[in-house]
C-alpha cells in the first residue's frame, strides 16, 4: 500500500516536471475557429437525431431531444457563445454531457475533430481580448501547434 | 463494493424507517387504548419488539445515537410491559417524543453527520428516570402444579403475564395440542383465535413427544375465567386436550428449579448469544418450529422505486415497438400481402395485451396506500392539538386508497402544513367553541377516496372558516389585488387569494403555523405532482381543502394534439372533451376570448398564440380540448388532434425548469420527442393571471 503511494507520486513528479500533468481535449469547430472541452466530460458523441423546439426556452437552446430513451437537453453551442458566423461545416454532431444535477446536455457543435493532449506548459491563460460573457466559459487557449485552441469550461457553459 | 454498502445502507434506512413507523402506530393505539381506559398488553409488546429490533439494527449498522436512544425506549418500555411502570400520558407523550428524534437521528445517519441531534440527551435522560427496574418478588405462581420445565423456560414477560392473571383470580390450563408441522402456524392461530374470547394463552411449549416426524406437540398454558366444562367444549377435540393446573394445596420449592436443563431450555440457550434479549425473542418465536426462524418471515420485497421507474421506461420503450408493428402491418397490407398483416395483427393485438398487463402490473407495485402518511399525520395531530391546548377529534376515512409511491412521499409535508392551519387558525379555542355552540372537541376529517383516474383527498374542519375580509385587506395590502379588484372578486375568487405568496390570515407568527404556512407553497408542491387544491368555506361552519391528483406519475394516457407542426401531448385525466371549432360564437370578454359551452363560457387559450407559434391557417377550422382543472376549465386551441397513445412522461432537465407550460417530454416513436402540457400551469396562466390577459387583450385590440 504504502509502495504504490510512493510510486503514483513519483509518477506524477515526473510529469509535472516535464509540461505538468497532460490533460486530453475532444476539439471541434464552430465556424472557422476551433474549439476543445475536456475529454473526460463528454459521454458521447451522436449525430443530431430530431430535435423538438420547447416554446419559451433561452433562444440558445435548440429543444430536447431523445437518445436511447434519454431525454437530452440540446444547446446550440454557437448561439450560447455568441459566434455571429455561419457554420463552415455541415457535419453537426451533438456532444453529450451530464450536469451534476443528472440532467443530459447535448451541446451542437459543427464538426468534431479529434482528440488531442495537453501539458500544462501548453495552455495560455485566457487572453484578456476575449472579454465579454465568452470568457467566463473559457479555460485557457491551448496551443499544441500553430492554430490557437479556445478552451471551453464545460461546467460554466451548461450551468452546472 | 462500494455498491452494495450503499445498497445496504439504504436498506438499513428504509427498514428502520419502517420500524419506527410501525413503532408509531403502535404508540397512536396505544394512545387511543389509554383515551377509552383499558389496558392492551399485545400493543406495548408489539412497541417493545419493534424498537428492540430498531436497536439490533442500529448495533448492525454502528449507528449510535439510534442505539442509545432504543435502548433506553426498551428498557422503558420492558417496565411498561411487565407492569412494573403505569402507561400514564406524560410517558406516552415521552414515547411519542422518541418519534421525532428518529427522524433526526436518521436524517442525521443520512447526512453522513457525527452531530448528535437536538433532544437526544434530554429525552434519554428523561427515559432513565422512568426506566428504573426493581426485581419483582415471586408470586402465588408457585402456587401451582405447574411443570418446573415450562416455569423454567417462561419468558419474564410471559411471567409477569401469568402471574398478574392469577391475581385477577383467573384459573389456569394446560391445552395439549397436536398439530401438522406443516399446517402449525395456521393452527396455533386458529386456537390462539378460539382462546381469545375465553381468556390468554400465556405461552406454549413444545413436549418433545411428538408420535411422528410429520406432527408436533404442544403444551400451551392459558388464563381463563371460565370453567373447565366451558373450555373443552369451546376448544377440546380430538387434537386438543383440555386440562385444569390445580392449584396445590401448599407452597413447594417448584419454583427454585429455574436452572434445571431441559429440552426446550436447551433450545433457547443454542441461540447464539450477544444479544441480550435475543434469547427471549427466541422462546416467543422459534420454539414454535425451530427451522422456522431460518426462513424470512413475510414474502415481501423492498424495492427502490427507480428499479421500477426502469421497467417502466422499458415499457414505454416497448409501446414504440408496438406502435411500428402496427405501421408495418399496415405496410404490409397495403403492399398486398393480406395474410402475413392479419398474422401480424394478430401478433400485434397480443403483445398489445401482454403490454398492457405487465404495465398495469408495475403500476400496483407502485401504489401504496394513503394510509401511511395519514398515520404520520395522525401523530402530527395529536401533536399539535396538546401543544395549543385545544382538543381535536381526527376522523380518517379511506386511507386504504392507493396512490403512486412517489406522491405519497411528496404528499406528507403539503397536508401536514394544511392540517397545522387548520388546528391553529380553523380550530377555536374550546371558550370560543362553548360560545358559539359548538361541540368542545372540534373535529378534522381527512378524507380520501378514487375518482376515475384520480385521487380526492379533502381536509375538512368544523371550524370558524376563513375570514374573506381579512384575506383580501391582506392581499390589497400586499399589493396582489387592487380596489377595483376588490369589487369584482367572487366568493370563490377571494377564497383562492390564500394561494398567493404571503398572504396569511393571521397577522402574527406563531410557532405552529408560523406565519400563514405558505399556502402558496402547498399549492406549488401539490401542482408539482399534476394536482389541484381548492379551497371552500363557510364562516362560522368551517374550511374544505380538496386536492386532486392523478393515481400515477409513471404513465399517463394522453391525447396527442398538432399546432402548427409541433405534436404535443395534453393527459387526458384533465381531458373532460374534444370537439371541432369554426370560430363561431366567440366573444372577446376583458381581453379573454370566451366561447359558449352548453350554455356556459368557457375561456380559450390559443396554444399557437401561447408558445408563440407558427399558426396554420388562424381563421380556418380548429379544435377546442376543453381541458378540466379542478373546478376550472379551459378550452384549448389546437390544429389537429392525432389520437390517443399510452405515454411515458419524463421531467425537463434543469435548464428547461424555467419554462412553464409543460409537466415534461415523451417519446413518440421514429426518434421523435413531443411535450407534454400542463394543463393546471395553463388554466392558472390564462385564467387566474388576469392582469396579463388584460394587458395582452389590450395589445391585441390596440
Amino acid at each position: 500500500m504504502a509502495n504504490l503511494t510512493r510510486v503514483e507520486r513519483r509518477g506524477h513528479l515526473r510529469r509535472a516536471a516535464a509540461a505538468g500533468p497532460i490533460r486530453e481535449f475532444l476539439t471541434f469547430t464552430l465556424s472557422v475557429d476551433l474549439y476543445a472541452v475536456e475529454l473526460t466530460t463528454i459521454r458521447e458523441i451522436v449525430s443530431p437525431p430530431p430535435v423538438t423546439h420547447v416554446p419559451r426556452a433561452q433562444h440558445d437552446v435548440l429543444g430536447v431531444c431523445s437518445v436511447r430513451g434519454v431525454l437530452v437537453t440540446v444547446v446550440d453551442l454557437r448561439k450560447r457563445l455568441r459566434v455571429a458566423a455561419p457554420p463552415a461545416s455541415s457535419r453537426t454532431r451533438i456532444l453529450l454531457s451530464e450536469t451534476g444535477s443528472g440532467e443530459v446536455v447535448g451541446l451542437l457543435v459543427d464538426e468534431v475533430r479529434q482528440v488531442i493532449r495537453l501539458g500544462a506548459g501548453e495552455i495560455e491563460p485566457v487572453a484578456a481580448v476575449l472579454g465579454g460573457d465568452i470568457s467566463a466559459h473559457v479555460l485557457g487557449i491551448g496551443r499544441p501547434g500553430n492554430d490557437p485552441i479556445i478552451l471551453l469550461d464545460l461546467s460554466s457553459i451548461i450551468g452546472d | 463494493m462500494v455498491d452494495s454498502i450503499d445498497k445496504a445502507r439504504e436498506e438499513f434506512f428504509s427498514e428502520a424507517q419502517e420500524i419506527i413507523e410501525t413503532f408509531s402506530r403502535n404508540l397512536l393505539a396505544l394512545d387511543a387504548t389509554i383515551s377509552e381506559g383499558v389496558k392492551d398488553p399485545t400493543l406495548i409488546n408489539e412497541a417493545f419488539r419493534a424498537v428492540h429490533t430498531l436497536k439490533g439494527l442500529a448495533g448492525l449498522f454502528g449507528a449510535v445515537a439510534m442505539g442509545t436512544l432504543s435502548h433506553h425506549l426498551e428498557d422503558l418500555l420492558d417496565e411498561l410491559r411487565l407492569g412494573r411502570a403505569e402507561l400514564t400520558r406524560a410517558v406516552l407523550d415521552l414515547l411519542f417524543g422518541s418519534i421525532d428524534v428518529f427522524g433526526k437521528i436518521l436524517a442525521a445517519e443520512r447526512a453522513g453527520s457525527e452531530a448528535i441531534p437536538p433532544g437526544l440527551d434530554e429525552l434519554v435522560g428523561r427515559l432513565r428516570e422512568l426506566g428504573g427496574s426493581d426485581v419483582p418478588e415471586p408470586g402465588m405462581v408457585t402456587e401451582y402444579e405447574l411443570d418446573p420445565g415450562m416455569l423454567a423456560v417462561l419468558t419474564e414477560y410471559e411471567e409477569h403475564r401469568l402471574r398478574s392473571n392469577l391475581e385477577q383470580g383467573l384459573r389456569l390450563y394446560r391445552l395439549h395440542v397436536k398439530f401438522d408441522l406443516a399446517t402449525l402456524d395456521k393452527a396455533l392461530e386458529e386456537i390462539k383465535d378460539r382462546a381469545k374470547r375465553h381468556g390468554e394463552i400465556i405461552t406454549y411449549l413444545p413436549t418433545g413427544e411428538s408420535s411422528s416426524i410429520e406432527t408436533i406437540e404442544l403444551d400451551l398454558l392459558m388464563a381463563s375465567h371460565d370453567d373447565l366444562s366451558i373450555l373443552i367444549g369451546a376448544l377440546a377435540s380430538e387434537r386438543i386436550i383440555v386440562e385444569e393446573i390445580e392449584r396445590r394445596p401448599q407452597l413447594s420449592a417448584a419454583f427454585s428449579s429455574r436452572s434445571h436443563p431441559h429440552v426446550a431450555a436447551e433450545r433457547v440457550l443454542s441461540v447464539p448469544s450477544g444479544h441480550p434479549r435475543l434469547g427471549e425473542e427466541a422462546a416467543d418465536l422459534a420454539l414454535v418450529s425451530p427451522d422456522r426462524s431460518l426462513r424470512s418471515l413475510t414474502q415481501t420485497v423492498r424495492v427502490d422505486i427507480r428499479k421500477l421507474d426502469r421497467l417502466m421506461n422499458i415499457v414505454g420503450e416497448l409501446a414504440i415497438v408496438r406502435n411500428v408493428l402496427s405501421r408495418i402491418a399496415d405496410r404490409v397490407r397495403a403492399e398486398g400481402q393480406p395474410q402475413i398483416s392479419s398474422e401480424l395483427f394478430r401478433v400485434h393485438r397480443n403483445f398489445e395485451r401482454r403490454l398492457t398487463e405487465m404495465q398495469d402490473g408495475i403500476l400496483e407495485v407502485r401504489m401504496v396506500p394513503l394510509g401511511q402518511v395519514f398515520e404520520r399525520l395522525s401523530r402530527v395531530v395529536r401533536q399539535i392539538s396538546r401543544e395549543l391546548d385545544k382538543e381535536i377529534r381526527f376522523v380518517i376515512t379511506g386511507s386504504e386508497t392507493e396512490i403512486d409511491k412517489l406522491i405519497v412521499e411528496e404528499l406528507s409535508d403539503p397536508l401536514m402544513h394544511m392540517i397545522r392551519n387548520s388546528i391553529d387558525h380553523g380550530i377555536e379555542d374550546a371558550a370560543e367553541r362553548a360560545r358559539v355552540g359548538k361541540p368542545a372537541a372540534g373535529t378534522i376529517a381527512l378524507n380520501a377516496f378514487q375518482k376515475g383516474n384520480h385521487v380526492v383527498i379533502e381536509i375538512e374542519d368544523d371550524g370558524r372558516g376563513i375570514d374573506e375580509n381579512a384575506l383580501m385587506q391582506k392581499a390589497l395590502r400586499l399589493g396582489k389585488i387592487d380596489l377595483t379588484d376588490r369589487e369584482q372578486l367572487s366568493r370563490e375568487e377571494i377564497l383562492s387569494l390564500i394561494f398567493l405568496p404571503g398572504v396569511s390570515t393571521r397577522e402574527r407568527a406563531d410557532d405552529v403555523s408560523g406565519r400563514g404556512v405558505g399556502m402558496d407553497v402547498v399549492k406549488t408542491n401539490i401542482g408539482h405532482l399534476g394536482g389541484v387544491i381548492d379551497v371552500q368555506s363557510e364562516p362560522g361552519i368551517g374550511t374544505k381543502m380538496t386536492i386532486t391528483l392523478p393515481i400515477t406519475l409513471a404513465i399517463v394516457s394522453a391525447l396527442l394534439v398538432k399546432v402548427g407542426e409541433q405534436v404535443f401531448a395534453i393527459p387526458l385525466n384533465s381531458v373532460s372533451e374534444a370537439l371541432a371549432f369554426d370560430g363561431r360564437g366567440v366573444r372577446v370578454v376583458d381581453g379573454r376570448e370566451l366561447m359558449g359551452l352548453r350554455g356556459q363560457s368557457l375561456p380559450l387559450c390559443r396554444l399557437a398564440r401561447v408558445f408563440d407559434l407558427p399558426e396554420e391557417n388562424p381563421s380556418g377550422r380548429k379544435f377546442v380540448v376543453v381541458a378540466t382543472v379542478g373546478t376550472k376549465r379551459l378550452g384549448i386551441l389546437v390544429d389537429y388532434l392525432i389520437g390517443q397513445q399510452d405515454i411515458v412522461i419524463k421531467p425537463l432537465g434543469k435548464s428547461l425548469a424555467q419554462v412553464r407550460g409543460f409537466s415534461g417530454a415523451t417519446e413518440l416513436g421514429d426518434q421523435n420527442v413531443g411535450l407534454v402540457l400542463d394543463p393546471a400551469a395553463l388554466v392558472e396562466e390564462v385564467l387566474l393571471s388576469g392582469e396579463s390577459a388584460r394587458e395582452k387583450g389590450l395589445r391585441a385590440h390596440g
